[in-house]
């Protein structure tokens, strides 16, 4: 028994110290960095971003500051949330895009904060599963001195379309690290403020762009549309019929929703025998890796393209089908990949990241990170100059019209009317996969002269295509599973 | 039924329904491999192995570390069998890799019974079995931790590459999961015809009386172990090659749920049983396959991934008619 009981010490120590190996992040570290001028940079994205509030800041910066949850008043410290999947099917992404907005605090705080407030973030692991991630954002949101103010990174579109209801009703004000259609409509996603276009409009650029491509070279456009269930997959197949419909594209297989479980022959099987000569998919990078790389295999001779993050460059470009991915494939995204020359805000963030995070390889998620770390930052410099840090009045900037954020070139700026065809941000990037330049290296290995790449060449920068240019919104193009 | 095997021949041409066979034979072969390093566990030790799924992965990943790393696991020193920096390994070099990841698994499933199976002898089965569940989610993170977040490479010489079989297209790897899986479970039957083979089957058949026969049953323990650890790394590597989901690496996303898919297989073939596990495997793959290749007109009827649930109903059936499998041993007692 004696024995026994060693032992069961002796796995429960291991699996601790396994545990501590895994997340040896330290989620609310201080900043350091004061040396890098990066948060200078950025925190003038709070000025050209606000609405004409900047101007008071100098007004209230010995005045008391409304506060409730989530902010330390004595010690000007306000909390903000991170609720990510660092275990799950997106972790490989995930981690590098907390990690990013990170550093972003450190920067900010190691240059002094805003008027002497500095942000602590308080990261949690969903590991992509809803129940845990539902359980996290009532430990971020409960309403002590516990809870933060925001919650400035949310993972994947489940989790957030289970939270938005009871976010709008604490009023706490919801990054999203998703892209679904459902959340610049202010009767869902009151207190979810959604980044960059949607996974529908993105669709709609990436077909009608995949359209030229095909009719370039000659071939006859037939699309294939795979998504899995759930409002990721769901509004990358709607946006990618609704283009097709618009352009007279015939869908040759639809298999939205198909993707479940671990067996997707039928998929491949369909796929194969369609004739299609351009895919759109909306899946995780594994079941991309699968289908993708079968359907080569198997002769299907296409071009590719699908939401993001369906490519991962970190899942792809080690696989036996880097080749093929470079030749068929294209990806879709949102922002600026890493050292994108000529961009303002890239230029921060290597500063930032090659100073702070050395031991971290290059990354084009940071840019994900950073772009959060910027909007969150110019909601509580706007916050503080109105001297109202409650989470009430997070929420009410959010929905303000003249509220508006500089991104720096990293992504197409935005700003938030409460009207859903108004506030849908129609651009979106097409990069090309190459595997001939595929390069990742350490941070602390960059130099200008040898930046290292992911293998993504940006091919076209804030691409808006004729349909989703034209195309009027009533509302989401799906309705919320949850 | 007739009306299915109609609908399958006007549906297939002869190019897919070898494909198809190819792929369920391949498949087969995965399932048939991890299946082994359960069945063999089994047999010597009576405990259902829960730590497949991990100690299965380690194996791979042992595999990308010689291979893509150039190191080995847990030591600070350099493999020097490994290919050089940015080129792929020859064919005779990648298997001598895979024999040394073999070999790390077997050490590792060694430690592993020595230090948390061994102590347990004469406990209850079922604690034995949640043990193993333990030893799963501990080695669980080491997996995660190792793989960096991303897919890792395995290095397989032939990478995504195919024959043309007429107008079949046959993935190499298809062909080497068929031939790796025909040697080693000749190998495994070949092995239960050793002196230790026999000891390891007295011990399955009953450990008191082995004892008394002057049989080390510890060493019996810690051989199965070594043997089912190294089976499993094998099957999990032999899934990492293209165009197998992995896609020629080590999967974060595909790799820890494999053991689970081997489930069906090892109930259809009966527990202890190694010729259950090679005709289960086949049969379930088989199963599994042409039920997502044939039936797929109807997947709006049937619902979406219904080939994954084929494998559970296949299992269903079995243990409706036949509890112990088609080859598991009848348990009697009386009553």
């Amino acid at each position: 028994m004696r024995r026994l009981k060693v032992f069961v010490a002796l796995l429960l120590a291991l699996s601790m110290l396994a545990a501590a190996c895994g997340d040896d992040e330290d989620s609310s570290s201080g900043g350091d960095d004061g040396g890098s001028d990066t948060s200078d940079d950025s925190g003038d994205s709070g000025d050209s971003g606000d609405s004409g509030d900047s101007g008071d800041s100098g007004d209230s910066g010995g005045a008391e500051i409304a506060t409730d949850f989530g902010v330390d008043a004595e010690n000007k410290i306000i909390y903000v949330g991170i609720n990510g999947d660092l275990t799950g099917p997106f972790a490989s992404l995930v981690a590098e895009i907390v990690a990013a907005q990170e550093v972003y605090w450190e920067v900010f705080n190691g240059n002094g904060g805003y008027q002497g407030w500095t942000v602590e973030p308080v990261v949690l692991d969903s590991s992509y599963q809803t129940d845990i991630g539902i359980q996290n954002y009532e430990t971020l949101a409960q309403e002590s001195e516990d809870g933060v103010l925001m919650i400035t990174e949310n993972t994947g579109s489940p989790i957030t379309a289970a939270i938005a209801e009871q976010a709008a009703e604490d009023n706490v004000l919801v990054i999203p690290l998703s892209w679904a259609s459902l959340w610049p409509d202010p009767a869902f996603g009151s207190a979810i403020l959604e980044k960059q276009t949607t996974y529908c409009v993105e669709a709609m650029n990436g077909v009608e762009w995949l359209y030229e491509k095909v009719q370039s070279e000659g071939l006859d456009p037939a699309l294939a549309i795979i998504g899995r269930p759930g409002e990721y997959g769901e509004d990358g197949s709607v946006g990618a019929a609704l283009a097709a419909e618009a352009l007279g594209i015939p869908v040759v297989y639809d298999g939205t929703g198909a993707v479940a479980g671990d067996d997707r022959t039928a998929i491949i099987s369909e796929l194969v025998s369609s004739g299609a000569t351009m895919v759109w998919v909306t899946l995780t990078p594994g079941e991309l890796l699968d289908i993708f790389g079968n359907s080569v295999t198997q002769g299907l001779r296409a071009y590719w393209s699908g939401s993001s993050p369906s490519f991962n460059y970190l899942v792809h470009m080690p696989s036996d089908f880097a080749a093929e991915f470079s030749e068929y494939y294209f990806q879709s995204q949102y922002q600026a990949p890493w050292a994108t020359p000529g961009i303002p805000g890239m230029e921060d963030i290597i500063a930032a990241m090659v100073e702070a995070r050395p031991e971290l390889n290059i990354s084009d998620v940071f840019t994900t990170g950073w772009i959060e770390g910027i909007m969150a930052e110019t909601l509580i410099r706007t916050a503080i100059d109105q001297g109202d840090l409650t989470r009430a009045n997070m929420v009410a900037i959010s929905q303000d019209p003249s509220f508006s954020v500089d991104f720096k070139g990293l992504s197409a700026d935005q700003s938030w009317p409460q009207d859903y065809n108004e506030a849908v941000v129609r651009s979106s990037w097409i990069y090309d996969v190459d595997v001939s330049k595929f390069n990742l290296i350490p941070l602390a290995d960059y130099t200008p002269e040898n930046p290292g790449s992911t293998g993504l060449i940006p091919i076209e920068q804030d691409y808006i295509g004729s349909v989703a240019e034209n195309f009027v919104f009533d509302g989401p193009c799906i309705e919320t599973s949850g | 039924m007739i009306n299915a095997f109609l609908q399958l021949a006007q549906v297939g041409t002869g190019a897919t329904l070898v494909q198809t066979l190819l792929k369920s034979f391949a498949l087969g072969s995965v399932y048939v491999l991890i299946a082994l390093g359960f069945v063999i566990i089994f047999k010597a030790t009576q405990v259902l192995n829960f730590a497949a799924g991990a100690l299965s992965m380690a194996g791979a990943m042992f595999m990308t570390i010689l291979i893509s790393d150039g190191g080995l696991p847990l030591l600070p020193f350099g493999n020097p069998l490994a290919p050089a920096e940015g080129e792929t390994a020859s064919v005779v070099l990648f298997f001598v890799n895979v024999l040394i990841a073999l070999a790390l698994a077997a050490l590792l499933g060694l430690v592993i019974e020595r230090l948390a199976i061994r102590p347990m002898v004469g406990q209850p089965l079922f604690a034995m079995a949640v043990i193993t569940l333990g030893i799963e989610i501990a080695i669980r993170p080491f997996n995660l931790d190792a793989t960096a977040l991303e897919g890792r490479r395995l290095g397989v010489p032939w990478g995504a590459s195919s024959w043309n079989w007429g107008d079949a297209v046959v993935p190499k790897s298809y062909i080497v999961a068929v031939i790796i899986a025909a040697i080693a479970g000749a190998g495994v039957l070949l092995f239960f015809r050793t002196k230790l083979g026999v000891a390891m089957r007295a011990v399955a058949f009953d450990q008191e009386a082995a004892m008394a026969q002057g049989i080390n049953v510890g060493r019996v323990f810690a051989i199965a172990w070594a043997m089912g650890t190294a089976l499993a790394a094998l099957g999990a590597i032999v899934y990492g090659m293209a165009p197998f989901p992995p896609g020629g690496s080590v999967s974060q996303e595909i790799h820890p749920l494999l053991a689970l898919r081997v489930l069906p297989v090892i109930v259809l073939g009966g527990l202890d049983s190694v010729a259950g596990a090679i005709y289960g495997g086949l049969i379930i793959a088989t199963a599994e396959v042409f039920a997502g290749q044939y039936l797929s007109q109807w997947n709006s009827t049937l619902g979406s991934g219904y080939s994954t649930i084929v494998p559970y109903l296949v299992m269903l059936f079995m243990l409706l008619v036949k509890p112990y499998g088609l080859f598991g041993t009848p348990e009697i007692r009386r009553v």
